[in-house]
């Protein structure tokens, strides 16, 4: 091993850890930007039969009511979930949701089941995530199907 | 001293290029390209993936032996080999 290979490889390491360092510097201050994503529904959407999921990506939130109380379950933890009911005269009911048990489960009890407890029924709702980062929204109806 | 000078000037450009392309594989392939990257597979991997995990630092250790093996031509164009 001559004098060249010996330089070499003392100075590559650290050229490993400087490229390390500034790509961490690069990806924090992306991170910090805001970014706004859409979530569109996977398929048929119906809150109140839990089959409504929307999705952008990789992410996905899963929305789906209980005995009264509408749950948001997210892929990706979040800081913040707002759901909005908007009626057919465009009036908005909103609906901060609450963390239970970690970050990727919200919740809210919402009038949502008795206003469409019928086969048929149909309500537009609008969701808003907040994440590190980047902010989902997305504006979808749910339809009762039995 | 001329010789010297010349001899400088050519390792400079050496690592010069050796840097930017330790830039391009690392930052450009790795981070500022990944995306457009990441739509061509190679093994299963998206390439801009691969790139960040692995092909860098490939590449580093190829630029290793790459800058030995010129640093050693050109102490031999220059004469000044180690004995």
């Amino acid at each position: 091993m001559n004098k060249h290979t010996k330089m070499a490889l003392m100075v590559a390491p650290f050229l490993i850890l400087g490229g390390y360092i500034a790509s961490d510097f690069y990806i924090e201050d992306q991170a910090q930007k805001q970014r706004v994503f859409q979530l569109v529904p996977y398929g048929h959407c119906d809150v109140i039969n839990q089959s409504c999921i929307l999705k952008s990506g990789e992410f996905e939130v899963n929305v789906f009511d209980e005995a009264g109380i509408t749950k948001v379950n997210a892929t990706f933890p979040l800081d913040t979930a707002t759901l909005f009911l908007v009626d057919a005269e465009q009036n908005v009911s909103t609906h901060q949701l609450g963390m239970t048990d970690s970050p990727y489960y919200w919740q809210s009890p919402t009038a949502l089941r008795s206003l469409i407890p019928k086969k048929g029924d149909k309500y537009k709702l609008r969701l808003i995530a907040n994440i590190k980062g980047g902010q989902y929204i997305s504006e979808f109806y749910t339809q009762t199907t039995q | 001293m001329e010789g010297k000078t010349t001899y400088w000037q050519e390792n400079l450009r050496l690592i010069f290029i050796c840097l930017a392309i330790w830039f391009v594989v690392s930052f450009g392939l790795g981070l500022l390209l990944v995306e457009p990257l990441n739509a061509i597979r190679l093994g299963g991997y998206k390439l801009g993936f691969w790139f960040a995990q692995q092909g860098s630092i490939y590449t580093f250790v190829g630029l290793i032996f790459w800058y030995t093996a010129k640093m050693n031509a050109l102490d031999k164009k220059y004469d000044v080999e180690e004995s």
